[in-house]
C-alpha cells in the first residue's frame, strides 16, 4: 500500500511533516470548573475539568498534593464501526493513566494539598491520534478551570511508513501496521513526558520519527497558547479592562 | 511546519460502514512546466520549449501505453486522478506510465490535480450514471485540470486533452477545451510509423473512419459471453465459481489448469472454447463441467483447431520446466486413470487480465493488394501459450520476416482470436542477437548496461584493500592462512560494497541473479565488482566472509565460526586443474595436500549426507564450445562432473546450512531461506508407470527410500542408472526461496538435499539472495545493523517472490538459449545419433537424447492418422507396437535416430528428430 | 448533587411561584435552543442540542440486520443513552449507568411505541428491506455532555433533528437468492434515503415545583420538584408516550392538566425545533459543499 505518493503527498493531500488541522474551542461544558473540544482532523474530543475540590474518597485524600483523577471514554458513535464498548474496558483504563501521569506531571499538586482533581476526557470521533488529542484538550481544560500548572503538556504522534517519517497519523495510516510513536512534551521546559511506541524501529529511524512527533508536540503548543491567549483577551473584553 | 489552507470532507460510503476522510486541499502544487513563472520549478519536468502540452485521460492511459512511451510523445501531464483509475484498473500499466514518469529522458509530469484548491471536483450527489461513467474516466475533473492549465499557462502555450471518449471530448470542446483523439492527433504529428501502435478502440469510442471491418458479415458468436462482474461475485459467493489464475500448459496450449483454493485443488480446462478467451495468468472465474461432459472433452482436443506440433526442445531439468501430463494417451486407452477424477471446468469469466506484449512474428501471408496500405496480419507468439493475435499493420512488407512485439488489446466473442498491435521490431528472425533478444524479452530480463547511478555506487578504481580495512575490528586478518580458491569466484565480501537501499542496492535487487546464455553472461553486478573488486584472485589481498570450521578427521564439524576476512589467496583453480592437481600424485605442494584433504573430508561429508536420504540426482547438462570470432557454436557435450566439482559443492552445501542455522537463531522470522517442496503423488505418478514398465519398483515414501532404490534401480546398460536419475530429477520441483515468518518450521525442509534448513550464503556476486543472506549473517554477529527492509515482512516477502520469479526466468533464459545454439548447431550438421525413448504416444513416442541433452518427438506415422492405423499402444507395457508384431518400441529403449534442421516454411527452421529406420537397436 | 441554602432554595421556589424565574424565564418559556446537524459525520445522522448549558448528541447508525419473526415486514430500532462524566463527576466510572438507563427507557416509551412498534415516530416498515429476511436496524446513540436539567427533552430533541438529518443508503436486492435463502444486498454509494420524520414526537416535560409546573428546568430547579411528567406529543397533538417521575402523588385531575398544557407548549416547541432544524441543515450543506 502506497501511503505517500512519489510526489510526496499522503492519502489525505499532506506532506509527510504536516498536522491535520488543528481546532480548540475553550468553555464546551458549561458546568465544570475548566472545559476545551480539541479536534486534530477527524479525531475530536471534549474534555472537562472538576476541582480543585474536596476529595470525595477520603481514603485516598493526601495531606501534601492534590490527587488528580482521570477517565477517558469513548462514545458508542466515535468508530466507523458502532460498538457499545463497556465503561473501563483495558484501553480506556491504560489511557486514562497515561493522560493522569501526563497531566500530574505539569499541574502543581503541592500547592492543592487534601483536595481532587478530575479530568475526564470524552472521545466524540476517533480518527487516529485519539490519546494526543485527549491530553491536549485535558491540558487547555486545566488552564480553562485556572488550575496552576509549571508548563503546558502537549503531545502528538508520529509513524514510519513506505520509508518516511510522517506526523499526526490518521486512522488509516495508524492502522496500516507501521510504527506509532506517541511523545508528550513540556513545552517550554522541553522535557519528555510521555513516549510510547508499538513495533518495531531500527534506532536511528526511531530517534528521528520521535524527534519529528517532538516537532509535532511543538507546533501544537504554540497554537494551544494562542488559543489560550485569544481566550483570555476575549475575556478581558468582556470585562470591560 | 506548514499548515494546509482549506480542506474539505469527503464522505465515501462503503457498505453500510459510512467512511469519513479528510482532504486537504493545497496551494502549493506546481504545474511542472519549466517556463512557469508563478510555480516552483525545481520539481518541473515539462520541457522549457513546449508549445503544445498533452493531458491524458485514463483509457489513453490504460489502452495506449505502447504509445506513450513511445519518445515521439512527450511533455505529457498526467493526473493524479488517472493514475489512481489505472491503478485500480491494470497494475503492470500503471508501474509502466509511473516508469515514464520517473524517467529523466522523458518528460512526463505527474500533477496532483485532487489535492490542488482549484482543480480539486467533488464527487457530486445526483450525477446521472453517463457523468459518472464519464468521471470513471478522469471526466469532469479532467476537464477541470485542463481548463486551469490553460489558463494558468495562458496562450502561449497549447493545452490540449487527449480522449477517445465521445462525449468527454464534446465536453471539452463546449467547455472551450482543446481536445482531440489518439489518433487524429497522432496523424497530426506526421509519424506513420507510430499509428501501428495505436489500439482500436472500442466502438462506443470516438470512431477511427478508416477502420473497416475485415468480415462484417461474417461474424458469429465463436466464445460464450463472459458473465457480467456482479453475477462473477455473487456466483464465487455461492461457491458455483471458482476463482483462481489459469496457467497454460507450456506443452499444449489447448489445456489448461486453475488452481482453486474454494475447492482445494486445481481444475483442468480443456480447449480454447472451455478458456473462453483467459490467457496464461489472468485471473479466471471457473465453472465446473458435470461429470459426463468431462471426458468427451478431453478427447475432442485435437479436433478444435489446427493442433500445433510439438517442437524438439532441451529435456527439462525439472518438473518446473518439464510438460504437464497430457491425456492424450490416457483418453485414448479409455481405462480409468487418476486424472479423470480431476475437476474440469470452463471459464465464465476474467477477473483480471494478465495482457502484456508478446515476442513472436507474423504468421506467413501473400502481401494483400490495396487496402491503402493497411494489413491484417496473424501475429504468432514465441511463448506456446499465447493464441495468435490478429494485428493491423501499414509495413507488412517490412515486419514478415521479422521478429516483433506485439500487445493485446482486446478480445471479444465474436473473434476467434484476440485483437492487438504492433509496439516494436526486434530484428530478423534466425539471426542469433534477435533470437537472444527474444529469450531476453521473453523471461522479462533486463540486459541494459549499468545506470550511470548504479555505476556511481562502486568504488573507485583500481581498487585495494586499504589500511581502514585492515583496522576495522569486525575483519579477521587472514592473509597469513593458505587460502585458495576452486572455480567460483565465491563468498567475496559482496554487501562490503553493495548498501541496502543505493541504486546498485536497488538495481541488483530487481535484477536478483546473473543470467547464462550459451554466448553471454548477464551480470547481476557491474564487472568491476564482479570481475575484478570480488574476484578471489591468486595473489590479491581480497575482502571475504568466511566460515571456518574446526573438523575431526571424521568430518564432523566440532566448531564453527563465522568472521569478515582479509585474505590473499595463493591459488585461484578451475574444477580442470583442481582435479589435475589431487589425480597427479608427483604433486606434493601444500595446496594439492590441502587439495586432497579436503577432498577426503567433502567424500565422508558426502556420505553421511547420502545416508541422511539425500538424492543423487543427475541432469543432463549440455556445454557448448563457441566460435570466438563467430560465436556460432562449434561442438555440444555433456557436462563433464569431476570430484573436484562435488568436492566444491559438498563444502558449499555445508557452508549454506551453517549459515542457515545461524540467521535463522537470530532472526526467526526474517530470515531468507530456500526449501524444496516433496514431489507429490501425482507428479510421480507416471513416473512410477514407466519405471514399472521396465521392472522397476520405486519408493517414494520418503527420499531416504527413493535414494535407495535409485541405487537398486540398476539395468543392462550403464547408463541406464543414469537415464532413471534424470527422470527422477525432472519430477522434482524447484526447490524456492521463502521468508522465515511466512511458514512454519517443518515446511523449510529441503527434500533434494535432506536438509532440514537451507540458504543461499556462497555466490553474492551472481545471487541476490545470498546477498541478502550476508546482510543477515552480519547483523546475527552484530557488526552491521539490519537493514530496515527487515522490518517489513511483506516486502521481504515480495523480495524472495521476485527472485523465485527471477531465478526461474534466468533458468528458462538459459534452456532457451541452449536450444537456440542447438538449432543453430545442427543447422549445418545433419547427425545419426542414439536415443531413448521416455514416453509413448499414440502416434509415436518422445526421445531424449543424452549427447545433447535434447529431447523431442519422433513419429511413426504421418500427422493425421495418428491412434489408427499399424500401430498399437499398449499402455501398460508402455510399448508401441506394429499390428503385425514385427516391430515395438518399449519405453526406455534405446534407438538411433536422424537429426536433421529442416525449414517447413520460410523463416521458420526447426529442428527436427526422424527414426533411423535400419538402426532398432 | 446541587447543594443549595435554605436561601437559594426560597429564591428558586418564590421565583417560580411569581412567574419570574432565577434565570429571567417564565414558568413555560424555554431556554435558547441550538442544534447542529452533522456533527459525527461517520454516523449516518446526527444532531447536537444545547438548551442553555445542557449539551446532548445524537447519532444514528444504520446496519443490516434481521426482523424479528414477530414482525417481519418491520426493521428495529434500538436507543441507548450515554452520560459522559464530562457532564458530571457523578457519572464517573457507572455512575451514570442509573441514569442513562431510566433516560434511555423513557425515550423509548416515548419514540418508539409500544413492544409491537405501533405508534413508533418514525414508520419502522419503511426499514423493511426484504420481508422476514433483511432489515434495517437503527441504531440511536446519545451522549450527555453536559448536564443542566431537562435532558429528556434536549435528548428527544437532538434525536429528532438527527433523525432528519439521517440518510441511508439505497438499497438493491439482487434478483438470485443465495442458497442459504439470505438475499444478496447492494447498498448503493450516492443515493440516500431520507426518513419522513414530522411523526417524530416532541418530548416536554413538566416540572412540578410547589404548587406550579415550570417547563426546561435547570438542575438547580429539578432539585426542588416534587415529580415531573414527561409527555411526548406529535405534530397532530397526540400523546405518544408519558411518563411520571418522582416520589410525590399527584391528583389524576392535575395530571390531565399538565398534559394539556404541555400539548399546547409542543406546538410552540414543534415549530420552534423544526426551524432550528432546517437552518442547522442548511448550515451544514452549506460549510459542506462550501
Amino acid at each position: 500500500m502506497e501511503y505517500v505518493s512519489p510526489e510526496g503527498l499522503r492519502l489525505d493531500g499532506r506532506r509527510p511533516m504536516e498536522m491535520r488541522q488543528l481546532r480548540a474551542e475553550i468553555g464546551a461544558v458549561a458546568k465544570a470548573d475548566g472545559s476545551a473540544v480539541f479536534e486534530m482532523g477527524n479525531t475530536k474530543v471534549i474534555a472537562a475539568v472538576y476541582g480543585p475540590r474536596e476529595v470525595q474518597n477520603r481514603s485516598q485524600q493526601m495531606n501534601d498534593q492534590a490527587l488528580v483523577r482521570c477517565e477517558y471514554s469513548m462514545a458508542n458513535f466515535s468508530t466507523g464501526d458502532r460498538r457499545r464498548k463497556p465503561k473501563g474496558d483495558r484501553r480506556s483504563t491504560e489511557i486514562s493513566l497515561v493522560i493522569r501521569q501526563s497531566m500530574e506531571a505539569c499541574i502543581l499538586t503541592h500547592l492543592m494539598p487534601r483536595s481532587q482533581i478530575d479530568i475526564f476526557v470524552q472521545v466524540l470521533q476517533a480518527d487516529g491520534g485519539t490519546r494526543s488529542a485527549c491530553i491536549n484538550a485535558a491540558t487547555l481544560a486545566l488552564a480553562d478551570a485556572g488550575i496552576p500548572m509549571r508548563d503546558l503538556v502537549t503531545s502528538c504522534s508520529a509513524g514510519y511508513l513506505n520509508t518516511t517519517p510522517l506526523l499526526d497519523l490518521n486512522y488509516v495510516e495508524d492502522s496500516a501496521g507501521g510504527p506509532d510513536v506517541t511523545v508528550g512534551i513540556l513545552s517550554k521546559l522541553d522535557n519528555v513526558t510521555l513516549l510510547q511506541m508499538d513495533a518495531k524501529l531500527p534506532m536511528d529511524t526511531f530517534e528521528n520519527v520521535m524527534q519529528l512527533a517532538i516537532e509535532g508536540c511543538k507546533a501544537v503548543a504554540n497554537y494551544i497558547r494562542e488559543v489560550l491567549q485569544e481566550n483570555t483577551k476575549q475575556l478581558e473584553y468582556r470585562r470591560g479592562v | 511546519m506548514l499548515q494546509s489552507k482549506s480542506f474539505v470532507r469527503k464522505t465515501k460510503g462503503g457498505k453500510v460502514l459510512k467512511v469519513v476522510r479528510e482532504h486537504y486541499l493545497r496551494d502549493d502544487i506546481y504545474c511542472g512546466a519549466s517556463f512557469c513563472k508563478a510555480c516552483d520549478s525545481s520539481t518541473a519536468r515539462l520541457s522549457s520549449t513546449a508549445a503544445t502540452i498533452l493531458i491524458v485521460d485514463t483509457n489513453v492511459v490504460l489502452n495506449q501505453i505502447d504509445l506513450l512511451e513511445n519518445p515521439a510523445i512527450d511533455d505529457v501531464v498526467v493526473l493524479s486522478v488517472v493514475l489512481e483509475e489505472v491503478k485500480n484498473k491494470n497494475l503492470g500499466v500503471y508501474n509502466r506510465v509511473r516508469a515514464l514518469c520517473s524517467n529523466s529522458m522523458r518528460k512526463f509530469f505527474v500533477f496532483s490535480n485532487e489535492y490542488h484548491k482549484d482543480t480539486y471536483v467533488k464527487a457530486m450527489a445526483g450525477e446521472s450514471p453517463n457523468d459518472r461513467n464519464d468521471r470513471g474516466n478522469g471526466g469532469s475533473a479532467i476537464r477541470v485540470a485542463a481548463q486551469w492549465y490553460q489558463n494558468h499557462l495562458g496562450q502561449g502555450t497549447h493545452v490540449l486533452l487527449i480522449t477517445n471518449d465521445k462525449e468527454n471530448k464534446r465536453k471539452a470542446t463546449e467547455e472551450g477545451i482543446f481536445a482531440e483523439t489518439v489518433e487524429s492527433y497522432v496523424k497530426s504529428l506526421g509519424l506513420p510509423g507510430l499509428l501501428d501502435l495505436l489500439v482500436h478502440p472500442s466502438s462506443e469510442d470516438v470512431g477511427m473512419e478508416d477502420v473497416e471491418d475485415l468480415r462484417p458479415l461474417k461474424r458469429k458468436v465463436i466464445y460464450t459471453e463472459h458473465k457480467p462482474m456482479s453475477e462473477i461475485t455473487s456466483g464465487l459467493h455461492r461457491g458455483i465459481y471458482h476463482q483462481g489464475k489459469l496457467r497454460v500448459n507450456r506443452y499444449n496450449p489447448f489445456e489448461a489448469y486453475v488452481g482453486s483454493e474454494s475447492i482445494g485443488d486445481e481444475i483442468i480446462v480443456y480447449g480454447r472454447a472451455n478458456m473462453n478467451r483467459a490467457f496464461d495468468g489472468d485471473i479466471v472465474a471457473v465453472e465446473l463441467l458435470p461429470q459426463d461432459q468431462r471426458h468427451e472433452k478431453s478427447l475432442s482436443i485435437a479436433d478444435e483447431e489446427d493442433e500445433e506440433e510439438e517442437d524438439v526442445h532441451l529435456a527439462p531439468s525439472s518438473a518446473d520446466a518439464a510438460p504437464r501430463v497430457t491425456n492424450l494417451v490416457q483418453g485414448s486407452a479409455g481405462d480409468i486413470n487418476p486424472l479423470s477424477s480431476r475437476p474440469s471446468g470452463r471459464v465464465v469469466g476474467i477477473i483480471k487480465r494478465n495482457w502484456h506484449s508478446y515476442c513472436g512474428s507474423l504468421e506467413p501471408m501473400p502481401m494483400p493488394a490495396g487496402n491503402g496500405g493497411v494489413a491484417h496480419a496473424l501475429f504468432v507468439s514465441k511463448d506456446r501459450r499465447i493464441p495468435k493475435i490478429r494485428i493491423q499493420t501499414r509495413q507488412l512488407g517490412n515486419l514478415l520476416d521479422k521478429r516483433i512485439i506485439v500487445a493485446v488489446d482486446s478480445w471479444d466473442c465474436l473473434s476467434r482470436y484476440p485483437s492487438g498491435h504492433y509496439v516494436r521490431t526486434i530484428g530478423e528472425i534466425g539471426d542469433r542477437d534477435t533470437e537472444s533478444e527474444v529469450v531476453l524479452i521473453e523471461n522479462d530480463i533486463d540486459a541494459r548496461p549499468f545506470s550511470s547511478q548504479v555505476l556511481a555506487c562502486l568504488p573507485p578504481l583500481p581498487w585495494s584493500v586499504s589500511s581502514p580495512d585492515l583496522a576495522n575490528p569486525i575483519r579477521q586478518d587472514l592473509r597469513h592462512l593458505c587460502v585458495f580458491s576452486v572455480d567460483p569466484p565465491d563468498i567475496a565480501d559482496v554487501t562490503n560494497f553493495v548498501h541496502p537501499g543505493t541504486p546498485l542496492d536497488d538495481e541488483a535487487a530487481q535484477r536478483g541473479t546473473s543470467v547464462y546464455l550459451v554466448e553471454r553472461r548477464i551480470d547481476m553486478l557491474p564487472k568491476p565488482l564482479t570481475e575484478d573488486i570480488c574476484s578471489l584472485r591468486a595473489d590479491v589481498e581480497r575482502l571475504a566472509f568466511s566460515v571456518i570450521w574446526e573438523m575431526t578427521p571424521e568430518a564432523e564439524i566440532i566448531s564453527t565460526r563465522y568472521t569478515k576476512s582479509v585474505i590473499k589467496s595463493c591459488a585461484a583453480l578451475s574444477y580442470v586443474e583442481a582435479q589435475a592437481r589431487m589425480d597427479d600424485s608427483r604433486l606434493m605442494d601444500q595446496v594439492t595436500t590441502d587439495l586432497r584433504n579436503m577432498n577426503a573430508l567433502a567424500k565422508m561429508m558426502r556420505l553421511r549426507r547420502i545416508a541422511r536420504g539425500a538424492l543423487t540426482l543427475a541432469s543432463a547438462e549440455v556445454k557448448f564450445q563457441i566460435d570466438t570470432e563467430t560465436h556460432d557454436p562449434l561442438d555440444i557435450g555433456m557436462y563433464q562432473i569431476r570430484e573436484a566439482n562435488q568436492m566444491v559443492e559438498e563444502l558449499m552445501l555445508a557452508a549454506n546450512v551453517s549459515v542457515a542455522e545461524k540467521i535463522l537463531k537470530h532472526f526467526p522470522l526474517c530470515s531468507l531461506l530456500r526449501r524444496h517442496p516433496s514431489p507429490t503423488k501425482e507428479i510421480l505418478e507416471p513416473l512410477l508407470r514407466t519405471a514399472a514398465a521396465v521392472g522397476i519398483d520405486l519408493d517414494v515414501t520418503s527420499s531416504k527410500a527413493l535414494a535407495d532404490s535409485l541405487d537398486r534401480a540398476v539395468g543392462d546398460d550403464p547408463y541406464f542408472n543414469k537415464l532413471i536419475r534424470i527422470l527422477v530429477t525432472r519430477c522434482m520441483t524447484q526447490a524456492v526461496y521463502f521468508c522465515s515468518g511466512d511458514l512454519s518450521p517443518p515446511e523449510f525442509f529441503h527434500y533434494g538435499l535432506a536438509a532440514a534448513l537451507y540458504t543461499h550464503f556462497t555466490s553474492p556476486i551472481r545471487r541476490y539472495a545470498d546477498v541478502i543472506v550476508h546482510r543477515l549473517l552480519a547483523a546475527s554477529l552484530g557488526i552491521y545493523k539490519l537493514p530496515d527492509i527487515f522490518q517489513d515482512r511483506a516486502q521481504l516477502t515480495s523480495i524472495s517472490d521476485n527472485l523465485n520469479y527471477r531465478h526461474r526466468n534466468a533458468q528458462m533464459a538459459s534452456r532457451a538459449s541452449v536450444e537456440l545454439h542447438t538449432v543453430i548447431y545442427f543447422r549445418k550438421r545433419p547427425t545419426d545419433t542414439e536415443a531413448r525413448i521416455v514416453k509413448i504416444r499414440s502416434n509415436g513416442f518422445i526421445v531424449f537424447v543424452p549427447k545433447y541433452g535434447i529431447e523431442g518427438p519422433v513419429y511413426l506415422m504421418a500427422r493425421g492418422e495418428k491412434g489408427g492405423g499399424e500401430w498399437l499402444v499398449d499402455e501398460q507395457q508402455q510399448k508401441v507396437k506394429k499390428i503385425d508384431g514385427s516391430i515395438s518400441y518399449g519405453v526406455l529403449q534405446t534407438v538411433r535416430i536422424h537429426m536433421e534442421v529442416v525449414e517447413p516454411q520460410p523463416n521458420r527452421p526447426k529442428l527436427q528428430l526422424t527414426l533411423d529406420q535400419g538402426h532398432v537397436a | 448533587m446541587v447543594g443549595l441554602s435554605v436561601g437559594e432554595k426560597h429564591f428558586i421556589q418564590g421565583g417560580i411561584a411569581q412567574d419570574l424565574r432565577s434565570d429571567g424565564r417564565k414558568r413555560l418559556t424555554y431556554r435558547h435552543i441550538q442544534v447542529e446537524t452533522g456533527v459525527i459525520p461517520q454516523a449516518d445522522g446526527s444532531a447536537r442540542v444545547k438548551m442553555g448549558a445542557t449539551d446532548v448528541i445524537g447519532s444514528v447508525k444504520a446496519e443490516l440486520g434481521k426482523p424479528n419473526p414477530l414482525q417481519p415486514d418491520k426493521g428495529k430500532v434500538s436507543l441507548y443513552v450515554d452520560c459522559s462524566p464530562t457532564a458530571a463527576p457523578m457519572f464517573e466510572g457507572r455512575g451514570g449507568e442509573e441514569l442513562s438507563t431510566e433516560l434511555s427507557a423513557t425515550l423509548q416509551r416515548c419514540l418508539l411505541g409500544g413492544k409491537n412498534g405501533a405508534g413508533a415516530g418514525i414508520d419502522l416498515s419503511s426499514l423493511s428491506i426484504v420481508e422476514g429476511k433483511v432489515c434495517w436496524d437503527l441504531y440511536i446513540d446519545c451522549l450527555v455532555v453536559s448536564s443542566d436539567g431537562n435532558l429528556l427533552d434536549a435528548l428527544g430533541a437532538a434525536i429528532k433533528a438527527a433523525l432528519s438529518n439521517t440518510g441511508i443508503p439505497k438499497v438493491q436486492v439482487a434478483a438470485a437468492v443465495s442458497s442459504d435463502g439470505q438475499p444478496e444486498v447492494d447498498v448503493s454509494d450516492e443515493e440516500f434515503l431520507q426518513f419522513d420524520t414530522s411523526g417524530v414526537p416532541v418530548i416536554v416535560t413538566l416540572t412540578k415545583v410547589g404548587r406550579h409546573y415550570i417547563v426546561d428546568a435547570t438542575s438547580e430547579e429539578e432539585s426542588q420538584m416534587s415529580s415531573a411528567v414527561s409527555v411526548s406529543i406529535n405534530r397532530e397533538g397526540r400523546i405518544c408516550g408519558l411518563t411520571k417521575r418522582g416520589g410525590a402523588g399527584l391528583d389524576p385531575s392535575i395530571v390531565l392538566d399538565m398534559i394539556s398544557v404541555a400539548k399546547h407548549v409542543s406546538e410552540q416547541l414543534i415549530n420552534k425545533l423544526d426551524s432550528e432544524i432546517a437552518a442547522a441543515e442548511a448550515c451544514e450543506e452549506e460549510s459542506g459543499h462550501g
